[in-house]
């Protein structure tokens, strides 16, 4: 070859593996929970706040964050929002359907820069997904960490993912959980507004909070500006954040961030690595 | 080996050789155009080696613009096998702006998860490379890419009777063995640097040197020439296609008629276009003309310049010269370096 490019190619890199679809629990009229277990036994070996590209044969493959725990290999747990052809196809599977998965890909969530510290989760909506794994890494390996608060807002009542779960985390002393809708709601008696209204109630020691902030694009800049009023240091503030991952390899083109590649070096940054690209928040 | 010359008349002898070893591809001129394209060599003595750059860089050899990565067969248990091919090919003619655009490929695919389409292409490629001679849209001479240091097995420079023949690999040496060749002479030797000299001062038409851009650039982001080159652009993509640096892709399901197979494939896509970066749920996350030029530009002259060493553009001119609008590069260019330097002042 009359290149300089001479190294080890995957011959595997863009093949799926199989996985088998175990158990369907829906969750709201839009997200349902799939449980999936690879056919050959062996675990994901993912970190919390990474993601998959699922594959559908024929339909086509879209990235999906991971929303179980690392500890529960080798199942792992998909929510997926049905919102294009992929997503829909996904919804309509039985289960014993085989799937095709690619990954992890991805960073993750720094466990290392949360250890030891206090924990502030912000999730909007379905941002409440990538941050599940961490959660519960979080409530099962309670004493490495200070506080853990938790703020979960979405749009309305009907839309609250992992109701049980919510539930049990309301009666933990392990978490401080703070819910929110937007509007008022007949089927609502908690806190109402968006889930920056949450922040005057709280009194975070800056030095020892990590906040990890999940939702959509629009909720980011306020939620940094609550937590930068919290006196918050940018390297503190972490977020995972959403785009269009074709291949997950870093090769596309397709989620890159100026000069970052969210399939590689993200799709989880701290606020101090994206306060100067303009194109992140 | 010392630098060696070839008679005209040896080049169709050399591409007889190559063509009993493998496919060789050459720039064609397309009937009815002034315009040039990649394509098989049946007839080794059609071969004219004096062309505008191709319509399509020599990428296309290497990533194909649709290209099967998986073949899958549906059944109670889906098969799915790596689809990875690769055959001997000869380019035959490359200017160096495309074996610089290669060497961008090779970095961007074979940095981390080396990608086994790509490099099987690759591997079986040789590339007999040519100098040019650039017309008006060039800028080769502004990105220090005029000649190729390396990514060649052979070399041609046209000089008085024939061609000064530089010898990049062993492959290359081995296809000159009996091929009738002389040492170069002082001549031919000033010769090529002459017109080296020559190309180079033609074609360099940046305003600063092309080192300097990433650096440049850093503080323009805001610049309101973004705006005002966008609102010429079509988001058409085409720059996209022609660039012999651009590498993104699309990756599509295909299933066959009988709905009991298909492939998964990958083909050329370009963030020129609207619906590149958009997600499932609608959001868009540069959805202006403006974001989306601007970001083609820091790619080539700022992030993946910074990442490997070398700019993402290798000067052809191909973009400007298929652009409907006329998009210039070095216009671009030249706009946001006197800004930069207004700035300064």
């Amino acid at each position: 070859m009359a290149a300089t490019c001479q190294c080890e190619a995957n011959r595997q890199l863009y093949v799926p593996k199989l996985a088998v679809l175990e158990h369907i629990t829906p969750q709201t009229p839009l997200e349902t929970l799939l449980q999936f277990r690879f056919e050959d036994g062996q675990p994901l070996g993912h970190r919390a706040g990474q993601f998959v590209e699922v594959s559908l044969p024929g339909i086509g493959e879209a990235p999906i964050s991971i929303a179980s725990a690392p500890c529960e290999d080798p199942i792992f747990e998909l929510c997926v929002r049905r919102v294009g052809n992929v997503t829909t196809a996904l919804h309509n599977l039985q289960e014993g359907a085989l799937v095709g998965i690619r990954g992890p890909y991805g960073n993750g969530f720094p466990d290392e820069a949360l250890h030891g510290q206090d924990v502030l989760i912000v999730a909007g909506g379905i941002g409440l997904i990538p941050v599940r794994p961490l959660i519960h890494h979080i409530m099962c390996n309670r004493f490495d960490y200070g506080t853990f608060t938790l703020l979960y807002g979405m749009k309305r009542p009907e839309e609250m993912l992992f109701r049980d779960e919510v539930e049990q985390w309301q009666a933990s002393d392990a978490v401080d959980l703070h819910l929110t809708i937007d509007r008022p709601h007949p089927d609502w008696s908690g806190h109402v507004g968006v889930i920056t209204t949450l922040f005057p109630d709280l009194d975070p020691d800056p030095a020892r909070t990590r906040a990890v902030v999940v939702g959509p694009p629009i909720m980011y800049r306020f939620v940094i500006l609550e937590c930068q009023n919290k006196a918050l240091a940018d390297e503190n503030i972490i977020l995972s954040l959403e785009r269009n991952m074709k291949c997950g390899v870093g090769k596309c083109g397709h989620c890159q961030i100026n000069n970052k590649y969210v399939c590689l070096d993200g799709p989880v940054f701290t606020y101090s690595e994206l306060k100067h690209m303009w194109e992140a928040i | 080996m010392p630098l060696q010359v070839i008679g005209c008349e040896v080049v169709p002898q050399l591409l007889a050789r190559l063509m009993a070893e493998a496919r060789v591809v050459a720039p064609h001129r397309r009937t009815g155009a002034d315009q040039w394209a990649y394509a098989e060599v049946r007839d080794p003595c059609e071969v004219e080696l004096e062309y505008i750059s191709t319509v399509l860089p020599a990428k296309k050899y290497a990533f194909p613009p649709v290209e099967q990565l998986v073949r899958y067969e549906l059944a109670e248990r889906p098969l799915m096998e790596a689809v990875v091919e690769s055959e001997p090919l000869v380019i035959f003619g490359a200017h160096p702006c495309d074996i610089h655009g290669l060497w961008a490929l090779d970095q961007a695919f074979c940095d981390v998860n080396v990608d086994p389409n790509y490099t099987a292409h690759r591997s079986g490629m040789r590339i007999v490379g040519v100098d040019c001679v650039p017309d008006e849209h060039c800028f080769c001479g502004s990105m220090g890419t005029a000649t190729p240091a390396e990514g060649f097995d052979l070399f041609l420079t046209v000089v008085e009777g024939g061609y000064l023949v530089e010898i990049g690999t062993e492959a290359g040496a081995a296809m000159l063995d009996g091929l009738p060749t002389q040492e170069a002479s002082a001549a031919a030797l000033a010769q090529a640097k002459e017109r080296l000299a020559r190309r180079i001062q033609q074609t360099t038409r940046v305003s600063a040197e092309c080192h300097s851009l990433p650096l440049l650039l850093s503080g323009l982001a805001d610049s309101e020439q973004w705006g005002e080159h966008a609102t010429k652009c079509y988001s058409c993509g085409t720059c996209n296609l022609v660039c012999p640096t651009c590498f993104c892709f699309n990756v599509i399901d295909r299933m066959a008629l009988t709905l009991d197979r298909g492939t998964k494939e990958r083909e050329w896509d370009g963030c020129m276009l609207e619906e590149f970066s958009k997600v499932a749920t609608g959001e868009n996350f540069r959805e202006e003309r403006e974001d989306r030029l601007r970001h083609r530009f820091y790619r080539k002259y700022s992030y993946l310049f910074t990442k490997y060493g070398r700019p993402y553009c290798c000067g052809c001119g191909r973009c400007v010269r298929q652009c409907l609008v006329h998009i210039d590069p070095v216009e671009v260019l030249n706009d946001l370096i006197a800004e930069a330097e207004g700035r300064r002042s």
